[in-house]
């Protein structure tokens, strides 16, 4: 029935995604919800919020799962919630942009539901090496702050055409692999309601990109990931896979000292006339992954996405090792 | 492109080896540390959460000069070497002038 429940979810996720992608983007052509696709010559207008049919998709997904698996329906609404509320947030900012402080402070309270529900591991996460901790008071702060901090990281990392939805889809066949290698089957079913739908995104966002994901889509993955990190008990692996978002978002901060809205900074990437990207030179730029990434010598757009995909592979290789290293300690 | 996967890599395993060695470190040398004439076990407490935060950020300290450094070493070596080809190949167009002369 396990087994039964989990391809269901996946499928039902998957379908429901589809199906709302092309009429999500028609909707937002229709309404003008476009961006413009920066890296690339002739600037092309693309359909945004491409997330909402994420977000149907992982719906859709839990409740296919919450109804055949009634056992579950606690840790599956928990994880349902807190994607939902990061979503609310990425579509008001879509529509209405929020301000760099005022978006990563509302992300905070996508960790209410799991707080609440109480479907985390009460006496902390388990460390490789090290084995279980003993951190019940600071582990729920910890929470909160850990939700805030992988959905603004996902967030901050879509410089190219299907990075985001890409590398986030390898973090999610990461948490699938390390969820079986330590036997924790209630980790499965989370990961997999997002994978269809992701799966789905990057079908529509790699290279040209036919929509964007809007930040509905990446606040509410990244989200939706550190949910099914936490209640996976899987928040080291998760630390670990998510090494590239978290570098990226790590390098930006530190070299611009405070948060940071993309529009308030000097561009980090340049497009050059034959069509290629180039680390910028500007000393007051930050330096983003990509920028690192760059600073080698220009890289067509489809590259530079291609070397962002390989990175995240390296580090779901070494969090499958972290995973690994979970069990023989246990 | 593999050199560039190779930057990456080279900093992403430092970062994953410090942080399961700080992590060792706070668990087995901080934590279990007996402050000698400290007897009050709110300042012991405090002071373990000190070092173990201080460690923390000098890891993030460490990580963010490498990147740095890596950063602008590599722009600054690829900038060299665009400079070098265009001298390269301006020479040889004088040379080619002067042959042609």
């Amino acid at each position: 029935m396990r087994m039964i429940t989990e391809f269901a979810a996946f499928a039902v996720g998957f379908a429901v995604s589809l199906l709302s992608m092309p009429m999500i983007m028609k909707v937002m052509k229709r309404k003008g919800i476009m961006g413009v696709d920066v890296h690339k010559k002739d600037r092309p207008s693309i359909p945004e919020m491409g997330g909402i049919a994420v977000l149907l998709g992982i719906t859709a997904s839990v409740l296919t799962a919450v109804l055949l698996m009634p056992g579950r329906d606690r840790l599956l609404v928990s994880f349902l919630s807190s994607t939902l509320i990061a979503g609310v947030i990425g579509a008001v900012d879509d529509l209405k942009t929020l301000n760099a402080k005022i978006k990563p402070f509302l992300t905070l309270f996508s960790s209410i539901p799991i707080l609440l529900l109480g479907t985390y591991n009460p006496r902390g996460p388990i460390l490789p090496i090290i084995g279980q901790t003993r951190l019940t008071l600071v582990y729920p702060f910890v929470i909160v702050v850990a939700m805030a901090v992988t959905s603004n990281a996902v967030n901050m990392m879509d410089p190219f055409n299907g990075t985001m939805s890409g590398t986030c889809t390898v973090i999610t066949i990461v948490l699938v692999v390390s969820s079986l290698i330590l036997g924790r089957y209630d980790g499965v079913l989370p990961s997999l309601c997002i994978l269809g739908p992701l799966l789905v995104l990057y079908f529509y966002n790699k290279y040209p990109a036919k929509v964007f994901s809007g930040d509905v889509g990446s606040l509410s993955i990244g989200a939706a990931l550190g949910a099914a990190s936490i209640i996976s008990r899987l928040e080291i692996v998760a630390v670990v896979a998510f090494a590239p978002q978290i570098m990226n978002a790590f390098y930006g901060l530190s070299t611009i000292g405070r948060l940071y809205e993309r529009r308030e900074v000097p561009r980090p990437v340049i497009l050059l006339e034959n069509g290629k990207l180039m680390a910028a030179s500007d000393p007051n730029a930050p330096i983003t992954l990509a920028r690192l990434i760059l600073a080698r010598g220009p890289l067509h757009e489809r590259e530079a996405a291609q070397v962002f995909i390989i990175l995240s592979i390296i580090s779901g290789v070494l969090a499958v090792f972290t995973a690994y290293l979970i069990r023989v300690t246990v | 492109m593999i050199r560039r996967i190779i930057d990456f890599t080279l900093i992403l395993l430092f970062m994953w080896a410090c942080m399961l060695i700080g992590l060792w470190l706070i668990n087995e040398v901080i934590v279990p540390l007996e402050i000698p004439g400290i007897n009050n076990r709110v300042l012991t407490a405090t002071l373990k959460v000190a070092a173990s935060a201080g460690l923390a950020l000098l890891w993030l300290w460490l990580w963010r000069e490498i990147v740095k450094r890596t950063f602008w070493r590599t722009l600054r070596a690829y900038e060299q070497s665009v400079k070098m080809k265009e001298r390269v190949s301006s020479e040889k167009e004088k040379q080619k002038g002067r042959n042609e002369d």
